[in-house]
């Protein structure tokens, strides 16, 4: 301020060397004073007066109305927020009990499908074991028939070669009685 | 052509004269620019709030910053009690801001570089702040002179400095606005004129010396009005938080 108050003089003294006009400072003349501080009072008052009534609620009025807005704005999203997570929840509960749910069922169906298994191939087995057993007995029989069998073609053909051989008949019971011997030696050599 | 760089503050009737019980209140161009700056006020006004919009447009943001600037302003210095106050810190504000800056249009006249106008503002403050301080705290409202926690011996020499700085708030008030408006345009007229005295060869100088002198006095026609108006706050303060 002191330096700006020693650069105004110098440049006052300077003008007025420069010009030789009269410099006085026409702030200090009174002459206007009390019509300046009668129009300033009239229109201060009347900027005021329509600044306070009108300009300021309506200004805070519409900064208000955007505070609000954002404020119900966020409280909005929060709500939308809080839904969005008890659905969330909700779902992933209801995958939890899903997911419980298909175990439970996946276990239950392999053991019954097990089960089933199991009774079939019993089942099965049972099946085959009787098959193998009337095989069997079919065979034996059919082996113990087809031994009588032998026995006695191979009596008829014995007795019918001594018949073309020497023209005469052999005792029946030597000939089976030499068919027996032979087939014994016969086993026993195999 | 010179002038004398004095010859701007020149207060001049225009129109007829009109006195009222013998005392001049005639209509001057110091007058017409105080009608200039609070139409333009009240055209920035007008449409910075004729549309409320969500997404404001750019004179409404205009005087939704300014309404948040001074509100901030109050808080920050004066506190919630200040709140009553806040058109009238707003208005003084505006309209210092603006007669400044219209100050600052070539041919204009400047309303704030006159010390009758500034001193008016500050004693209407400086009134009205010790009235609102002692209907506020009664006589109480007198230990603004008397600092707590300084001693006893000290005691008169500070409640004697403190009362003559209390005294000398509007003096101050006003001659700061003033002196700086004043000095401001004085100087931006000097330099105006040496460009004309020196001519095409040595105008250059003091040419540049006044662009950037018009930027300074720009950013002081803000400043000035912003320190105003935080002062007015600060005093406000004083009377309504009494805690010295």
């Amino acid at each position: 301020m002191k330096k700006l108050f020693a650069i105004i003089t110098f440049l006052l003294f300077l003008e007025k060397n420069l010009y030789s006009a009269e410099a006085g400072m026409p702030q200090l003349d009174p002459e206007y004073w009390p019509s300046q501080v009668f129009w300033l009072i009239i229109i201060f008052l009347t900027i005021y007066i329509l600044i306070s009534k009108i300009f300021i609620p309506k200004i805070k009025g519409s900064i208000d109305m955007r505070e609000d807005k954002i404020r119900k704005d966020l409280e909005e999203a929060k709500t939308f927020k809080e839904q969005a997570e008890l659905k969330l929840n909700e779902y992933n509960s209801l995958m939890e009990t899903a997911k419980i749910d298909v175990k439970k069922i996946i276990s239950k169906s392999r053991q019954k499908l097990n089960e089933d298994m199991q009774i079939k191939r019993d089942e099965a087995q049972k099946n085959i074991d009787k098959e193998i057993l009337n095989a069997e007995t079919e065979i034996k029989k059919f082996k113990k028939d087809s031994f009588n069998k032998i026995k006695s073609i191979s009596e008829d053909i014995t007795s019918n070669l001594v018949k073309d051989i020497f023209g005469e008949d052999l005792n029946k019971s030597s000939v089976e009685a030499s068919v027996q011997q032979t087939i014994k030696e016969y086993q026993k050599g195999k | 052509m010179a002038t004398n760089p004095m010859e701007q503050f020149q207060v001049r009737k225009i129109g007829p004269e009109i006195e009222i019980s013998g005392i001049n209140l005639s209509f001057t161009n110091s007058s017409l620019f105080m009608v200039i700056s609070a139409v333009l006020i009240l055209i920035l006004l007008l449409f910075g709030t004729r549309e409320k919009k969500l997404i404001p447009g750019k004179i409404q943001l205009i005087s939704e910053m300014l309404y948040n600037f001074i509100s901030k302003m109050i808080s920050d210095t004066a506190g919630q009690k200040a709140k009553p106050f806040f058109p009238f810190i707003f208005s003084l504000f505006v309209f210092i801001l603006f007669c400044n800056m219209v100050g600052m249009l070539p041919y204009s006249f400047t309303v704030t570089s006159h010390i009758i106008v500034t001193l008016t503002f500050a004693l209407f403050i400086f009134i009205g702040v010790t009235i609102l301080g002692f209907v506020m705290h009664g006589f109480k409202y007198l230990k603004i002179f008397v600092p707590s926690g300084v001693p006893i011996v000290l005691l008169p020499i500070i409640s004697i400095i403190e009362i003559i700085s209390y005294l000398s708030r509007p003096i101050s008030l006003s001659v700061r606005l003033f002196a700086n408006m004043m000095a401001g345009h004085t100087m931006l007229k000097v330099f105006g004129g040496f460009v004309i005295s020196l001519g095409l060869i040595g105008g250059w100088l003091p040419l540049s010396f006044s662009v950037a002198l018009t930027g300074l006095e720009i950013l002081v026609a803000f400043l000035q009005a912003y320190v105003f108006a935080i002062l007015t706050c600060i005093y406000l303060n004083d009377a309504l938080n009494l805690h010295h």
